[in-house]
């Protein structure tokens, strides 16, 4: 298993499964590609980054050995090496990636804009997503942290989130249209619904809750207002028929689901208007009728049948109803009030709430006496009062409306608004009041009521159980009481129809979550079913109940998947959300509104709901709005997709999690997160980037101007001791030298760069030269300063850098934009992974590793690859990859081949005496396509030629489906040439090819047309000539179709043996490791004996043994079986080509002999040397040596060391200089763990070193900080400033040399060190039999400086260690682990596939003119002097067809690409080309 | 809420309206200030210099005073701040020393914008104000004492702190953001090397300038006087018009009680009256 699917988890997966093991590749995120495909360019070859990773994307995309799980976390692991169970979370993409097409038409339509990470958040992008155009996997996948709480709260589940987030963009018919899916009354619940939604909402935390309701009301008004009439269009009628007891919220919202499922639904209501208590219930002053009218009048409109003034049991009986309908809802309310068991009651002047507020909505209400008590506190209470208050004052009394409960203001049930506007109105409240007993005179009239005070409502329990002080009484004169404390349903309609049985205590009793009762068929809901609750409730019952008779009618499980059991979203971080208050909502003034039953609340404006729907949170991220499941027309979207752990069983893991940068608001004084125009490394990249938020164009980000003038700034929490980040990031350097070299390049030369920074640490191959081209071409500055002051320029927004110049004197520099080089760290995730998997890491968070096995975790079986063993650039990344790949394969090796399971394919058709039989396939991609190009036309135009015997166009070319359709239309039909016009044949012509040999079809019968890129996308606004282009490609590839020919590759068996040059450190780890995975070796050494430089060297940096390691190593390899040793020994010779090599070698042992080797994979570690300096009066002082001399006193001459008083240490001898520009890369480290070994052994004694730059990168930076600290005396030289000067002094060596601010230094040094270049071994030999390439300056030149560190461009030889360029010794064994895991890719296979789309030679027309031999870029034409014509292996051709498009004589063809197929297809663009734009 | 307050030397001269006004704005907003019986010097400038003993010792002595009163001490001096809070960090790692008498483990030392800029304080503040700043352009000029070392002061953001910018913006000012917040004002170099604090104040003066301020508001009675020592003792050449300086504690007695905040304008050497007619507030 490889965790981290960066190019380094990519690069390991890749190795492992060609070599033969399954490979489970963990990415937490959702597509693989890691921070390399956040880049734009990569140093030093400044190759576009998407580019070359894009095809390692899609290797590791369509190996067939190489499962990738996105959206992973590794949760532990138990087991040993070889048997592990790795515990995953799959956390939910919410898309289906075998569905997904990648279209893209779902984030056009989601509501939800986040900061972009890809971007650096620079711009945004949907809830909805592919994390990047050529993401692999290509599918998308959805943010989601979870479910909103105002969904949550919300009894009827609305999707809150989404239509607030819709209403922000001004989406209202979208937003609306997100309502009614689930609620067919936006403008009355928009009015009523005490909005639990918003008790919930999170932004409450901040300063209030968004006004949802409100919102709500504002689009459903907009709606009623525009007289929107859209009749949505229901389901096919199924003929069922459906009776609904009851036309209030819950029946209606039944009824129309029901309809929308295409079933004839029937609302039997028994008052003269349907509504329920949202008609007679609630006063008109809250819910005007006419809203409700016409919300009503909507669903007549879909076809919902009411019968008004039909009560069931008196002008229907409820059996009729169980006879003649399929199901039966009943949804009768709660229409009776509950009265008071108090004295007094009974008689006239009393009366109940709801009965009162049905009276008064129907225009049958009584007169009211002047003063009335309301006994209650709920919302009906205040409905109540404060219609009390409007019938007297049309009366025209002077109300005294009273409203006395039992519970204190704080446990009111009533809803704030209400008892707020009614105290505005003048309703006078009297909490904490239990009514005794009703006052009347002789009359009998009402005079007054008692009430004591009440002590307590609930007992412990929260159960209602009333105290009261009986001492503490007062009366309330009056002449009305309105009992308002609770309703009941009447169910009398059901006696004596067997239905009485659903009944328990007066209400009906069903299930919960289906509203099914004990009587199949008969459901029921609302009021009637838990007791008098809230319309939104009701409308739940509803919408459930429908979906129950739905399918129940349907013949389907009711019960399937209906729990509501979401994953809840966690509180959003409201640390930065600045404060902002709500809109006040206009309101009738309190003494106007009780004049009449107007509307007291007005509705929202446009700009009004939309401001308030942008302070949404958006809690979930995504908002469950539902908008991408209706748009994809894949189908591929599923928001039920749940979290899950999984347990795979693996033999060994690779650790590849990458690094993240370290937060430079962390380091205030640059002021990042403060001036606008500071930004950080990998955001100017991403500026850089053509698929960057401004597309390429470099601007401020305060002004979008294009700057002139920008600076870097290195080590920003790098060699930083405060931030706890001593190491050095390794990569800054050269990355910010990149950076300045593509910028300037961008501004066509108009920029200047300045580069801050302590030392240029451009340690890797090529890279000094880069940064002298940086200079000389690119005009890069670097200043060796350390910044002390940032600040920005008031009004122009410029930045000010004030540093200390050379002179020491301080510098003020502006400049329009500061780049901070930000340092790598292992991310944050990683702390957690390592405590999972029992992985050591150090101080600094990197995994702990020895330099002899620098692969190795603390965890046997568990690998390391990447930053995460400490900071690294992407050449080592990979070679690290590689060589992870080949020490966690060594565990397992025995397993090879066991997991991985070769397709069967059916044998080929023969075709030879078949006619022609094209078959056609035009993709519309979804719309992509279809929405500009005539899709249908052009299959149409492809059917008219006679041997296309199959044409259509398809939804979606490249969907599983249509893979199946295709061969059944291949077999059915007996097609042999297969032509699909659709998208790229770089990302799917493998598809269709595999496709084709499912069903026998030789794959390169199949010919591509590209008419989305080349016609959609690029003629959008042409779509006719659009669609006359699409005719012309798919005639040209119909044409090219005629002329294919099947192709077959040809099995070649191999020598599954391997041979090494070289016997130092690399040569021995590359031997050594195949020998271990079962591949034998031969290892051939110049010398006489087995250890190279190795031998030389004493100590590692943290102290070990450097020749106990190295005794042991060469031990290993003589002792093992599968290794053979020649000592004195050369290669003479080499014939043949990956998998076949045969090779001679000399061995000079007394005698001569030669010998001959077979082997399949060939290892070059000829290592380098030790350069002899000819400077600084090396030879001509005992007193001066090289670091390797000092290595060897530091274990044979202690004693005399100890007794030095001065030692000076000189840098960069022979390196970076004019005849060796590169830097050897050791010598800086070597020289500080030096210096320290002499502190250590005499703390006396002094030492200087004299550098150029101290370039003790990654983690030696530490070793650096520690001789500092030890005393050790570093001063700095430039090569044509201040050149150090040593002349012999008797058996000393003077040192002179002039240091700026200090003056001559004069050391009479006893020993003087010089750190002598590290030069190529002469590999000119070698280079010249294998053909293989070596660099300026001698060294073995890589197929890739980026990607391709080990390979060569010749298939089947790969190099390792200090060869390939100067390097450390785990430097060296990581890359000859790596050479041997490159190796066992070839040696592990059974044949070697050859042929297929190569170049093949006419002998006959071949002049011999050699130019194939030159123009290969691979070195694979040879004249064959037998024929005496050029010949190309078929092993060795890549297929390029560069010799083909060279070849005067035409002699050669690049088989699928043949010049007959292309001249068939310039000539249909000739013909149809003049009437074509 | 009781709070023990050390008012310091400078309360007693060259800063007596920072006195002044946090007592005034402490009676206004509830705050009851009970000041250390017998405080004595923090030892700012010279004590911690000479002797870290004596430096702690001497502030040691008022936290022992501070204990006694209350759970935190409060003073409007940065200098004072500073050297309790350091106190006070010591102490509780190291413990105190022998003689000072004891001091409660959780014992707080603030300086007053922490006390004034706290969240729900805000509202109190502007609930009490009579009047708004109306507008009045101010950049805020914080100097190095409350900010840094952050582990020792708390400051959240010691690089760019915004405790006076939330009062004074709750008040109604217009608060720009400006890069010398924590510049040096040149401290007590005043006295041996005036012609440092010169070129430090007006570089202070011109960046004010350039980001369009009216004035400076500042909380540490040591930037107070090395700004105003331009007014008092011009720099010949080329300078640019110095602004007038505020305690941030006399902008908010201008929003509270201008009357009394007129008093403490009469000591300034920089005259704010034009300023504060031309915005409506004298």
């Amino acid at each position: 298993m490889v965790v981290g699917a960066g190019i380094g988890g990519m690069q390991a997966s890749i190795d492992l499964a060609n070599s033969g093991f399954k490979v489970f590749l963990v990415e937490e995120d959702t597509a693989i590609g890691g921070r390399m495909a956040m880049l734009d360019k990569t140093f030093p070859t400044n190759d576009c980054a998407m580019c070359i990773i894009s095809p390692k994307l899609i290797e590791v995309g369509r190996h067939p050995n190489i499962e990738i799980l996105t959206n992973t976390d590794v949760l532990g692991m138990d087991g040993d090496p070889g048997n592990f169970n790795v515990k995953l979370k799959r956390r939910p993409r919410f898309v289906d990636l075998e569905k997904c097409t990648g279209c893209g038409e779902c984030a056009k339509v989601c509501p939800i804009e986040v900061p972009n990470e890809y971007n650096m958040g620079m711009d945004g992008r949907r809830a909805i997503r592919k994390r990047y155009p050529q993401a692999i996997p290509g599918g998308y996948a959805i943010e989601k942290k979870g479910t909103s709480p105002c969904r949550d709260a919300c009894p009827l589940h609305t999707r809150c989130q989404g239509y607030v987030a819709l209403t922000a963009e001004g989406r209202f018919d979208e937003a609306l249209q997100v309502i009614r899916n689930q609620l067919p009354f936006p403008s009355v619940l928009g009015r009523v619904c005490p909005h639990p939604c918003e008790t919930a909402c999170n932004r409450g935390d901040v300063d209030q809750p968004i006004m949802i309701r409100e919102v709500k009301r504002f689009l459903g008004d907009r709606a009623l207002e525009l007289g929107s009439t859209i009749v949505p269009e229901t389901e096919a009628d199924t003929g069922k028929k459906i009776a609904i007891i009851g036309g209030g919220p819950s029946g209606l919202t039944a009824a129309w689901f029901l309809r929308m499922d295409g079933h004839q639904p029937v609302v039997f209501e028994a008052a003269p208007e349907a509504g329920g208590m949202l008609r007679t219930g609630i006063p008109a002053y809250r819910l005007p009728r006419e809203i409700l009218a016409k919300e009503i009048r909507y669903m007549q409109d879909i076809g919902v049948e009411i019968r008004t003034n039909t009560r069931v049991g008196k002008d229907v009986t409820a059996d009729s109803l169980l006879k003649d309908y399929d199901a039966v809802y009943i949804a009768a309310g709660a229409q009776k009030g509950r009265s008071l068991p108090i004295p007094g009651v009974e008689g006239d002047n009393v009366r109940l709430g709801v009965e009162y507020l049905r009276d008064v909505a129907l225009d049958k209400a009584p007169t009211l006496g002047r003063r009335v008590v309301v006994i209650g506190g709920g919302d009906v209470a205040y409905d109540v009062a404060r219609t009390s208050l409007r019938v007297l004052t049309h009366q025209g009394e002077t109300p005294e409306v009273h409203l006395a409960c039992l519970e204190s203001r704080e446990e009111m049930l009533a809803s704030l608004d209400e008892i707020v506007e009614g105290e505005h109105e003048g309703v006078i409240r009297h909490n904490s009041a239990g009514p005794v007993e009703i006052l009347r005179d002789g009359s009998g009239k009402v005079t007054g009521i008692v009430f004591q005070k009440c002590l307590s409502v609930f007992d412990a329990e929260g159960r209602f159980a009333p105290t009261f002080d009986e001492n503490d009484k007062t009366t309330i004169e009056c002449d009305e009481v309105i009992i308002a404390i609770g309703q009941q349903a009447d169910t009398s309609f059901l006696e004596g129809t067997g239905l009485e049985n659903i009944l328990e205590r007066g209400w009906i009793k069903g299930d919960a979550l289906t509203f099914e009762t004990a009587i199949p068929g008969v459901f029921g809901g609302g009021d009637i079913f838990t007791g008098p609750s809230i319309a939104i409730k009701a409308i739940h019952h509803g919408y459930e109940a429908a979906i129950s008779i739905d399918r129940y009618l349907r013949g389907e499980d009711v019960r399937k998947d209906r729990e509501w059991n979401p994953m809840l979203a966690p509180k959003p971080d409201i640390t930065r959300v600045k404060e902002q208050e709500r809109p006040k909502i206009r309101m009738l003034d309190a003494k106007e509104a009780i004049q009449s039953f107007d509307e007291v609340v007005q509705v929202m404006t446009e700009e009004e709901a939309v401001a308030e729907s942008k302070r949404c949170l958006a809690c979930g991220i995504c908002s469950e709005c539902g908008l991408c499941a209706e748009a994809c027309v894949a189908k591929a979207i599923d928001h039920s997709m749940k979290e899950y752990e999984q347990t795979i069983e693996v033999g060994s893991v690779i650790l590849s999690p990458g690094f993240e940068q370290f937060d430079a608001k962390a380091i205030g004084e640059y002021g990042y997160g403060r001036w606008d125009n500071v930004i950080t490394s990998l955001e100017f990249e991403r500026l850089l980037s053509a698929t960057g938020p401004t597309v390429g164009h470099v601007t401020r980000p305060s002004d979008h101007v294009a700057p002139k003038k920008v600076a870097w700034i290195q080590c920003v929490a790098s060699r930083d001791k405060r931030n706890q980040r001593n190491y050095c990031s390794n990569v800054c350097c050269m990355f910010a030298t990149k950076e300045a070299v593509i910028a300037t390049d961008h501004a066509g030369g108009d920029l200047k760069s300045t580069i801050f920074m302590m030392d240029l640490r451009a340690t890797g191959k090529g890279f000094d030269e880069y940064c002298n081209r940086a200079q000389e071409k690119y005009g890069v500055r670097y200043v060796r300063s350390m910044i002390s002051r940032v600040d920005e320029v008031p009004g122009s927004k410029d930045i000010e850098v004030t540093y200390i110049g050379e002179d020491g004197k301080p510098v003020k520099e502006v400049f329009d934009m500061l780049v901070l080089s930000t340092g790598l760290k292992p991310s944050e995730s990683v702390k957690e992974l390592a405590r999972r998997l029992d992985v050591e890491l150090n101080e600094y968070g990197f995994a702990k590793t020895d330099p002899f096995k620098p692969l190795a975790t603390s965890k046997p079986g568990v690998f390391v690859c990447g930053v995460l063993q400490g900071p690294k650039d992407i050449p080592e990344t990979v070679a690290q990859a590689s060589g992870a790949a080949a020490v966690a394969a060594r565990d397992i090796a025995p397993a090879r081949g066991s997991e991985v399971v070769p397709p069967e394919l059916p044998p080929e058709r023969d075709l030879e005496n078949e006619g022609m039989k094209i078959g056609v396939w035009v993709c519309n991609c979804g719309i992509n396509i279809g929405s500009v190009v005539d899709v249908p036309t052009v299959a149409k135009h492809a059917g008219r030629h006679g041997d296309v015997a199959h044409a259509e166009g398809v939804l979606f070319a490249c969907s599983q489906d249509n893979q199946e359709h295709m061969k059944e239309i291949i077999k059915e039909k007996g097609l042999n040439r297969v032509v699909v016009a659709s998208c790229t044949p770089r990302t799917h012509e493998p598809l269709f090819q595999a496709t084709l040999k499912d069903v026998g079809v030789n794959g390169y019968l199949f010919s591509m047309a590209n008419i989305r890129e080349h016609c959609s996308w690029v003629h959008q606004k042409t779509p006719d000539k659009a669609t006359d282009k699409a005719k012309m490609m798919v005639d040209m590839a119909i044409s090219n179709a005629r002329q294919l020919k099947p192709l077959h590759t040809q099995a070649q068996t191999l020598v599954h043996s391997a041979l090494v040059i070289g016997g130092g450190l690399a040569g021995m780890v590359s031997a050594r490791e195949l020998a271990d995975q079962g591949f034998p070796v031969t290892l051939i050494e110049k010398t006489d004996r087995l250890g190279g430089n190795l031998l030389h060297i004493t100590q590692t940096a943290d102290g070990q043994d450097v020749q106990a390691f190295t005794k042991d190593l060469i031990r290993q390899i003589n002792e093992h079986k599968g290794i053979t040793v020649y000592l004195n020994a050369r290669l003479i010779r080499t014939d043949g080509f990956l998998g076949n090599f045969e090779s001679e070698i000399e061995v000079k042992n007394g005698d001569n002999r030669r010998l001959k080797v077979e082997h399949g994979a060939t290892i070059i570690a000829t290592g380098a040397k030790e350069s002899t300096p000819g400077e600084y009066a090396y030879g001509h002082s005992d007193a001066v040596v090289t670091q390797l001399d000092l290595e060897r006193k530091l274990a044979d001459d202690r004693d005399a060391l100890s007794k030095l008083k001065e030692v000076v240490m000189i840098q960069c001898v022979g390196s970076r200089n004019k005849e060796r520009a590169y830097c050897s890369k050791v010598c800086c480290s070597q020289a500080a763990k030096n210096a320290l070994r002499i502190k250590e052994l005499s703390p006396s004694t002094n030492v200087t070193v004299l550098y150029r730059e101290m370039r003790t990168y990654g983690l030696n930076e530490d070793l650096y900080a520690k001789a500092r600290k030890a005393g050790v005396l570093f001063l700095r030289y430039d090569l044509d400033k201040n050149l150090p000067m040593v002349t012999p002094k008797g058996d000393k060596a003077r040192v002179e040399l002039d240091v700026p601010r200090m003056g001559r230094v004069t050391i009479d040094a006893e020993l003087v060190v010089l750190a002598a270049a590290i030069e190529p071994n002469d590999n000119k030999s070698v280079s010249e039999i294998l053909k293989l390439p070596l660099t300026a300056d001698k060294f073995f030149l890589e197929v890739h400086q980026k990607l391709g560190p080990i390979d060569f461009a010749s298939d089947g030889i790969y190099m390792a260690g200090l060869s390939h360029g100067p390097k450390p010794i785990d430097e060296t064994i990581t890359q000859a682990e790596g050479a041997a895991a490159r190796a066992a890719t070839i040696l592990s296979k059974e044949v070697l596939n050859v042929g297929g789309q190569i170049s093949v030679v006419d002998p006959d027309k071949c002049a011999v003119c050699l130019c194939c031999v030159r123009a290969c870029p691979y070195g694979v034409p040879i004249i064959d002097p037998e024929q005496g014509a050029a010949y190309i292996n078929p092993a060795e051709c890549r297929g390029c067809g560069v010799c083909a498009s060279e070849c005067p004589g035409k002699a050669i063809q690049l088989q699928h690409f043949t010049n007959d197929q292309i001249e068939s297809m310039i000539e249909v663009l000739n013909e149809e080309g003049t009437d074509v734009g | 809420m009781k709070i023990a307050y050390y008012p310091g030397c400078s309360a007693h001269g060259t800063g007596i309206e920072t006195d002044q006004s946090t007592r005034e704005l402490c009676r206004i907003l509830g705050i009851e200030l009970a000041d250390l019986p017998d405080w004595n010097c923090c030892g700012a400038s010279s004590a911690h210099v000479v002797s870290s003993e004596l430096a702690l010792g001497l502030n040691a002595r008022n936290l022992a005073q501070a204990s006694a009163i209350a759970d935190e001490v409060v003073t409007p001096c940065p200098a004072c701040f500073n050297r309790m809070a350091e106190a006070n960090h010591h102490i509780k790692q190291h413990g105190a020393p022998e003689k000072a008498g004891s001091i409660k483990e959780n014992l707080e030392v603030r300086h007053v914008i922490d006390l004034f800029s706290q969240k729900d304080m805000l509202k109190k503040i502007a609930k009490a104000a009579t009047r708004g700043l109306n507008g009045m352009k101010v950049v805020t000029y914080y100097g190095c004492l409350t900010s840094r070392p952050p582990e020792i002061t708390g400051a959240k953001n010691p690089e760019n702190p915004t405790e006076m910018d939330v009062i004074l913006e709750a008040l109604g000012a217009e608060v720009i953001d400006w890069p010398l917040k924590t510049q040096c004002c040149g401290g007590s170099l005043t006295i041996p090397k005036d012609e440092i604090v010169a070129n430090l104040s007006n570089q202070l003066y011109e960046m004010a300038a350039r980001a369009g301020a009216e004035a400076i508001v500042t909380h540490c009675a040591m930037c107070f006087t090395n700004l105003e020592r331009q007014w008092a003792n011009p720099v010949e050449g080329d300078h640019p018009e110095p602004l007038p300086v505020f305690y941030f504690t006399e902008l908010m007695m201008l929003a509270m009680d201008p009357a009394k905040a007129q008093a403490h304008f009469r000591r300034h050497l920089s005259d704010p009256n034009p300023l504060l007619s031309a915005r409506g507030l004298s």
